[in-house]
């Protein structure tokens, strides 16, 4: 008998934590015909058996409630399309390495004349994967050490521990994820951690120690997530001549909060989306409600929209804001303020060196909003096309922003005025760099304008590294 | 910065004047602060008094983190910041207050030697009390006993340790024995040694009055 290779469909939209995406790469499913040649397409069909080859430490009580649609199937072409969607499925719990989907006709005493078999090839992930790098960045080595133990006890839980031991500073985290059974986007994962941070911009040394506790579920088409954090912080000054608002920071503080957050995405890609929107509001509510000696209300959002144009252009259109209130009358730490400025905010300004700031280190503030207007098109003359030239977009933008702290005694109207006053701004165009679903790297030239006093400006060429841009 | 860097900037820093808002930070009085810190803190709080500076004393919970060396008091003069009563010394000295610029040499190394005989003998007893409390702490009193013993003989009758004008060894041993002698501690033997020396007790007494309260900074706590 020969072998009838089928092209497979879209793939469903990615959100698992594990789920490097597949894009948009065509999959291939093996379909063995019949002895006769029939129009297999409209004949109806029974699923009758599903098999599982391959299956370990994996308990069956998750891998039933991913492959009952399977059963549902009545014609050979939703057979087809369910077991691909059972096949995502199974790759987004993250425990299997390779997934494969085989169709065939019932053999055996009970079979029906109409009945399939569909047989999953699984192979599963390794107990313990391990990762070493060695990183070296500004004047400071380390060595980083990831461990891995996906599917830990047979229900998709993972535990993954990085380590990094730098010639400066160590940090580690450790984090335990766990998924519930048949519904994928229910989760909850712990996580104990320790970083540390140096901000040359602010001339201060942060160490955070910490744990965290969250809990994700979907409603509807959003997204959320409720979490308590408990991080014990340690600030410092970073050399001797840090300026006095920065030094009356210094010493530890306990913070202890609870936020939640929901997200909505429809876009195609996180990194360079042609299409869809991005809407995610997050609201912190901290102290005074589970203890620490910090107090206040945090409110953060960020909202994205693509449209593709004709050629193959993309235009987008992002806007971020937010506001801390400060609870009680003691003021606002400052990591807990708000940064604005650099290449993935608003470009053509040095890193975070917008806004208030003393003696030359910038101190935050407590209240923002930046905006941005893109289009995105491919690389002149199309160099490449089709293979690492798809990589890469030229790219204009104009991006606004405002960084600025509110007197919470006067009204709203005040505060939209202070926000609109002294309004930063810039433009300018570059070549866009994807790399892979993760990152993306922004060579820019940008022209700031709105500088105030105290600003510090990177005009002319910029580079730019990082996940999230304005 | 480098060594150079820094001699330069207090080079700059000196020529400017003693401003009106120089501030003193310590940790805050009644639960925070040790015995040993507030001895130190004592004594150049008397120190500046007794060089006619004005300053203002801040109580924050994070001042030892505050401070460049970790060490409280530090003070916050203009831009700099200096930390510690021999650097704080050194500093007024740049900007032309002194205390013992009238001394000859072999005073003022006999003040560096009574000095460090406070430092060496009051403030170990002071860390040792603060932190141990155990069976050997007949040794420290002894060895407090003979600093005071020194200290009693070298002051006599005089009003300072070098006669008519105070020096930053008054203020040391100022801020040393009053805070012996003022802090409620579970043992108070180390109080007690300090009272058998009469004279100790009325310079203590001059300097709260002479320095603190005709200033109508009110008694210190």
């Amino acid at each position: 008998m020969g072998t009838v290779h089928a092209r497979s469909l879209e793939p469903l939209p990615s959100s698992g934590p594990d789920f490097g995406g597949l894009g948009e790469e065509a999959e291939f499913v093996e379909v063995e015909p019949e002895a006769k040649q029939e129009i297999l397409e409209n004949k109806d069909v029974v699923v009758q058996h599903v098999h599982f080859d391959g299956l370990g430490r994996t308990k069956d009580d998750i891998i039933i409630c991913e492959i009952g649609d399977v059963f549902k199937a009545k014609n050979l072409i939703e057979v087809m399309r369910k077991s691909h969607e059972a096949r995502e499925k199974l790759l987004r719990l993250g425990i299997f390495r390779q997934v494969d989907v085989l169709i065939d006709t019932c053999q055996g005493d009970d079979a029906l004349p109409n009945g399939l078999d569909v047989t999953f090839e699984v192979t599963e992930l390794r107990r313990l994967t391990g990762s070493y790098n060695t990183m070296v960045g500004n004047n400071e080595g380390s060595m980083v050490l990831g461990l891995k133990l996906p599917n830990l006890l047979g229900r998709a839980e993972k535990v993954t521990f990085q380590f990094s031991y730098g010639t400066k500073e160590t940090s580690y985290g450790l984090s335990f994820f766990k998924p519930r059974p048949g519904n994928f986007e229910r989760n909850f994962s712990v996580n104990l951690y320790k970083v540390t941070g140096q901000f040359p911009w602010s001339s201060l040394r942060e160490t955070d120690r910490g744990m965290s506790a969250e809990y994700s579920f979907p409603i509807w088409k959003t997204s959320h997530t409720v979490k308590w954090e408990g991080v014990w912080r340690e600030l410092g000054c970073l050399s001797r001549t840090a300026s006095f608002a920065v030094r009356k920071e210094s010493g530890h503080s306990l913070k202890s909060s609870l936020s939640h957050a929901m997200v909505i995405d429809s876009r195609n890609s996180s990194i360079l989306p042609r299409r869809g929107a991005l809407l995610k509001v997050n609201q912190v509510e901290l102290a005074g409600y589970t203890g620490g000696d910090v107090s206040f209300i945090k409110e953060d959002f960020e909202l994205q929209l693509n449209k593709q144009l004709i050629f193959d252009s993309v235009f987008s259109a992002s806007f971020w804001g937010g506001m801390l209130v400060p609870i009680g009358d003691k003021p606002s730490s400052i990591a807990d303020r708000f940064y604005l400025g650099g290449p993935t905010s608003i470009r053509g300004f040095s890193m975070h060196s917008i806004g208030p700031q003393s003696e030359g280190d910038y101190l935050g503030g407590e209240a923002y909003w930046a905006g941005g207007l893109h289009l995105y098109t491919p690389l002149p003359f199309r160099p490449g096309q089709g293979g690492f030239g798809e990589l890469f977009r030229t790219h204009f933008f104009l991006n606004a922003g405002n960084l600025c702290n509110l007197n919470y005694g006067e009204g709203p109207k005040a505060h939209i005025r202070k926000l609109a006053e002294c309004i930063r701004w810039s433009y300018g165009a570059g070549i866009v760099l994807r790399l892979g679903n993760i990152a993306r790297l922004e060579l820019n030239y940008c022209v700031p304008m709105g500088v105030q006093t105290g600003d510090r400006i990177c005009d002319g060429v910029q580079f730019g590294a990082g996940i999230r841009f304005l | 910065m480098s060594l150079v860097a820094e001699a330069f900037v207090s080079q700059i820093a000196a020529a400017e004047p003693w401003p009106e808002n120089a501030t003193l930070y310590q940790q805050l009085k009644g639960e925070q602060i040790l015995l040993s810190d507030n001895a130190a803190s004592l004594a150049v709080q008397a120190f500046l008094q007794m060089c006619n500076l004005p300053i203002k004393v801040v109580c924050r919970a994070n001042a030892e983190y505050m401070s460049p060396s970790g060490k409280v008091p530090f003070i916050h003069v203009g831009n700099q910041v200096v930390s510690e009563l021999g650097p704080i010394v050194q500093f007024v000295k740049a900007k032309g207050h002194s205390l013992s610029d009238g001394l000859e040499e072999v005073q003022k190394a006999e003040m560096k030697a009574y000095m460090e005989l406070v430092n060496n003998m009051l403030l170990t007893a002071e860390l040792y009390l603060q932190w141990c409390d155990e069976a050997t702490v007949g040794e420290v009193l002894e060895d407090v006993d003979q600093c005071c013993q020194a200290l009693s003989q070298r002051l006599g009758t005089q009003p300072y340790f070098f006669n008519k004008q105070p020096t930053e060894l008054d203020a040391l041993v100022f801020g040393h024995l009053y805070t012996i002698l003022t802090t409620q501690l579970t043992n108070d033997e180390l109080s007690e040694k300090v009272k058998n020396y009469s004279n100790l007790l009325a310079f203590c007494r001059r300097i709260e009055q002479h320095y603190f309260e005709d200033r109508g900074k009110g008694r210190l706590s």
